[in-house]
């Protein structure tokens, strides 16, 4: 066990490095400079291409990156002046990682119960009905939903703060709601079909010739071996959450990451966005890790190599 | 087990949404009505709090208002003193003398002086410090030569002599008293600057502040903060204003409910068609300019032949319908140019609007136009014509105004094909300046209410040329207005008319829109100044009546 976590943070290493490197070198086909100010003529760009050392050949300026972000200097944003990259991801990311953890919680345990409703009243109106909603909270995209909750809640029958963030534990109500619908109907949809497997499983029709109690079948048996697929499933949600999603902090104008990670592409600022695609591609990195071994604990059929 | 699970959700359910309504309730009673607060809104976080590196607009609305230089703008575009008792200008214009009121101070407490400014004019040509406002210093002794790295720091023309500051000129600047105004100049404490290093400026602790305000509760990255009436600011009786509350909110529309709902007091409404033309009606509606011009470029390097020919330039802008673009495109929010300066830009001698007085006499003549299209066609030897138009494509208005300008234009002069081409901003930019183009739509704000900040793009040879056409007569003009009439301004009047009546003879560029903003101010709240360059907003004397 130990082994195999060892050999996959040197994979991850090694991963993290190559999706460095790539970026550094994708990030030089976009256009223009990093410098904000449209007035700068082609002199005054090289000066300042000097004074940041985007004058140097390429592969220095690689070395340089790489050589200063082994020793965890990130740069300093173009636009954001004099903020540290760490700085900014640093005050960013806890912000956009609450957001999606509290989404994440809500959404999965939101999803266990109703996936579990639906598989123990298969084909009836419930299971009609959850199958309905949960298929429209795959298919609404979650910015849509925003505005409607936003609408709602905000404007018609003004329960909860409209935008911001910090303040109140309200404001994040509404973010939360809109984030967490997708991951509770994903959810929903993966325990049903799951669950409904298992009780028509060979040990569950073993338990019902014991004598158990259906409840007893429900939780013991049939709940706890369809949640392991499920535990697959997190992990690249909570990648996805945790980092921020952008649509969202921009409509609550939540000061998180994801929206970082937005602006700074068409504003060419390029130390924000290497520094926020390593946060992307480690945190997703991490997740699938985690769930592995957390799999592998779960499930004593699967073995780690 | 199942019924525990069901009560324990449940609660938690009734938590959330108690907590949830009543934090609301908290939060919707603390803004509103309070006399001595101001409740106002940025539309994207603020970037920094550097006097010398800032670039952005509404950065800039914090540091003009929590800082002040030794003279400001007032209601009317006028400079009256600031930090500054007097400001003497010598005869020949070069030599700029500002005398300090005496007992002036920062927030801190720490003494402001003529030294703090000559700092701060030091630190924006440093190179090292890489401003990408550097170059409004030009024309100040030595200030182009220290951006370039070739002349020591210390040997700009800007000394501080006890009380005064000495500014000496390497020609007269017709808007260097308006540069005496800028937030980018502001005075700044080189102790508290050094000491802060690499810090300076990333949040609200780590300035001190010389204007009417105190900005306050700003980290670096979160979208609240509050500016907070400043007592150590000179003229802190005037400033009528306790607090002023600002949150960032990205959305328009939010912006705008939360402003019906008498939240905010001031939030624009022209961000898109469709929210202008649902407030427009709005009795709170009220207009501002932003001293922005958006024109077409045309390269006149020979790239294109047909645009080289005179008369084909000028067939083109007379099929040009600027009052049905703006109607059309931006529902009536811009306003269709007159020339090149923009309205609300600046004022003349007489205190007339300078775009009014030097118009040209733009219009739309489509039988002009078809007739000069047809010579033009001729005189190059063919019997059709293409050209492509680049624009913007992350800019929401840049497709809706090439279909007008194609259909317009293709309407009006028969056998023209017009092509659009769409390249993300930056990348226009760099288009723009290595002449990969035919014709471009650009956009030009103006950096000071004078008009060499517009008539400087065109001159031979100056860098913002991209059709990089030679118009004598203009050239002329813009330094006659720059030399033998910078310190006459009606005699500039005068010369700028002639350089816009050049540009409109050889048709070198096709003006299309002023830009302007709208915005929903609440009728009690006084006294905000606006102003088309510089500092866009200014709160020092606003007040809730």
């Amino acid at each position: 066990m130990l082994k195999y976590i060892l050999k996959r943070l040197i994979l991850l290493i090694f991963t993290l490095f190559l999706v460095i490197t790539a970026t550094f070198f994708l990030m030089q086909i976009m256009p223009g400079t990093p410098f904000n100010n449209p007035k700068l003529t082609p002199e005054m760009i090289a000066q300042l291409n000097k004074a940041y050392g985007l004058d140097l050949p390429l592969w220095h300026q690689y070395l340089n990156y790489m050589i200063n972000a082994t020793h965890g200097d990130f740069g300093t944003s173009f636009q954001y002046q004099n903020q540290s990259v760490g700085m900014l991801i640093g005050q960013r990311l806890p912000i956009s990682a609450q957001l999606g953890a509290q989404a994440l919680v809500i959404g999965v345990i939101a999803g266990l119960f109703m996936g579990a409703i639906s598989a123990r009243n298969k084909n009836n109106k419930i299971d009609g009905t959850l199958g309905v909603v949960s298929t429209l909270g795959i298919s609404v995209p979650s910015f849509i939903l925003a505005i409607i909750l936003l609408y709602l809640f905000g404007f018609k029958w003004p329960l909860f703060p409209v935008s911001g963030w910090g303040d109140s534990f309200s404001e994040s109500v509404l973010p939360t709601i809109a984030l967490a619908v997708g991951p509770a109907a994903i959810v929903t949809r993966f325990v049903r079909s799951e669950m409904i497997e298992a009780l028509s499983s060979d040990y569950v029709q073993l338990a019902r010739a014991k004598g158990l109690s259906e409840k007893e079948i429900v939780n013991k048996h049939a709940y706890r071996n369809s949640m392991i697929p499920v535990l697959t499933l997190i992990g690249p949600m909570a990648a996805g959450l945790l980092t921020g999603s952008t649509l969202i902090e921009n409509i609550f104008s939540i000061p998180g990451i994801g929206q970082q990670f937005v602006s700074s592409i068409p504003t060419k600022d390029f130390p924000v966005i290497m520094g926020t695609t390593i946060v992307y591609a480690l945190m997703l990195m991490v997740m699938i890790l985690i769930t592995d071994i957390l799999t592998a604990i779960v499930d004593p059929r699967v073995r780690l190599q | 087990m199942d019924t525990w699970k069901k009560w324990a959700i449940g609660a938690a359910v009734v938590v959330v949404a108690g907590a949830g309504t009543r934090a609301a309730g908290l939060w919707g009673g603390s803004n509103g009505s309070d006399k001595d607060t101001l409740n106002l809104t940025f539309p994207t976080p603020i970037q920094t709090l550097d006097i010398s590196k800032n670039t952005d607009q509404y950065s800039g609305t914090v540091i003009g208002n929590t800082g002040s230089n030794l003279l400001r703008v007032n209601a009317k575009g006028k400079t009256v003193p600031d930090l500054a008792k007097s400001v003497k200008v010598s005869k020949d214009g070069l030599t700029y003398t500002a005398t300090l009121r005496s007992g002036l101070k920062y927030s801190d407490g720490s003494k402001l002086t003529a030294e703090d400014f000559v700092y701060s004019w030091q630190r924006i040509v440093n190179p090292k410090t890489a401003s990408q406002y550097a170059y409004l210093s030009s024309g100040v002794k030595n200030a182009d030569a220290i951006v370039a790295g070739k002349e020591d720091v210390k040997n700009l023309g800007v000394k501080a002599d006890g009380n005064k500051v000495v500014f000496t000129l390497e020609r007269p600047l017709p808007q260097f008293e308006y540069l005496l105004t800028f937030a980018n100049f502001m005075p700044q404490k080189q102790s508290f600057v050094e000491k802060q290093g690499k810090k300076y400026g990333t949040t609200s602790a780590k300035q001190i502040y010389s204007g009417p305000y105190k900005f306050e509760g700003w980290n670096g990255t979160n979208n609240k903060f509050k500016m907070v009436k400043n007592d150590n600011y000179w003229d802190a009786k005037s400033v009528k204003t306790k607090e002023i509350t600002w949150q960032v909110i990205q959305k328009p529309e939010t912006a705008v409910q939360l402003y019906k709902q008498g939240k905010l007091d001031r939030t624009t409404i022209s961000d898109t068609p469709e929210l202008y033309k649902a407030n427009k009606n709005n009795k709170d509606v009220v207009k501002q300019p932003e001293a922005t011009t958006s024109y077409i470029e045309y390269n006149q390097t020979g790239k294109n032949k047909f645009l080289a020919n005179t008369k084909i330039r000028q067939a083109l802008n007379l099929a040009t319908n600027r009052k049905e673009l703006t109607d059309q495109v931006t529902s009536g929010i811009s306003t269709a140019a007159t020339g090149l300066a923009p309205e609300g830009l600046a004022k003349t001698a007489s205190g007339k609007d300078l775009a009014a007085y030097v118009a040209p006499g733009y219009k739309y003549d489509a039988t002009a136009a078809a007739k000069l299209f047809a010579e033009g066609l001729k005189e190059v030897g063919e019997t059709k014509m293409s050209f492509t138009i680049t624009t913007d494509a992350d800019s929401p208005a840049g497709k809706s105004t090439l279909d007008y300008l194609k259909g317009s234009m293709e309407k009006a002069l028969p056998g023209l094909t017009v092509n659009e081409k769409f390249v993300p901003f930056k990348q226009r930019l760099s288009d723009s300046q290595t002449q990969n183009f035919d014709a471009v739509v650009s956009l030009w704000g103006g950096d000071y209410p004078e008009g060499s900040t517009f008539y400087d793009l065109f001159k031979d040879g100056a860098s913002y040329n991209n059709g990089q056409f030679k118009n004598s007569a203009y050239t002329k003009a813009v330094e006659k207005a720059e030399t033998t009439d910078a310190l006459n301004a009606s005699a500039r009047d005068e010369d700028y008319k002639e350089a816009e009546a050049a540009l409109y003879k050889d048709a070198n560029i096709n003006p299309l829109y002023f830009r302007s903003k709208y915005a929903l101010s609440r009728s009690n709240v006084k006294d905000i100044i606006i102003n088309t360059t510089g500092l866009n907003m200014d709160l020092k004397y606003a007040y809730r009546k």
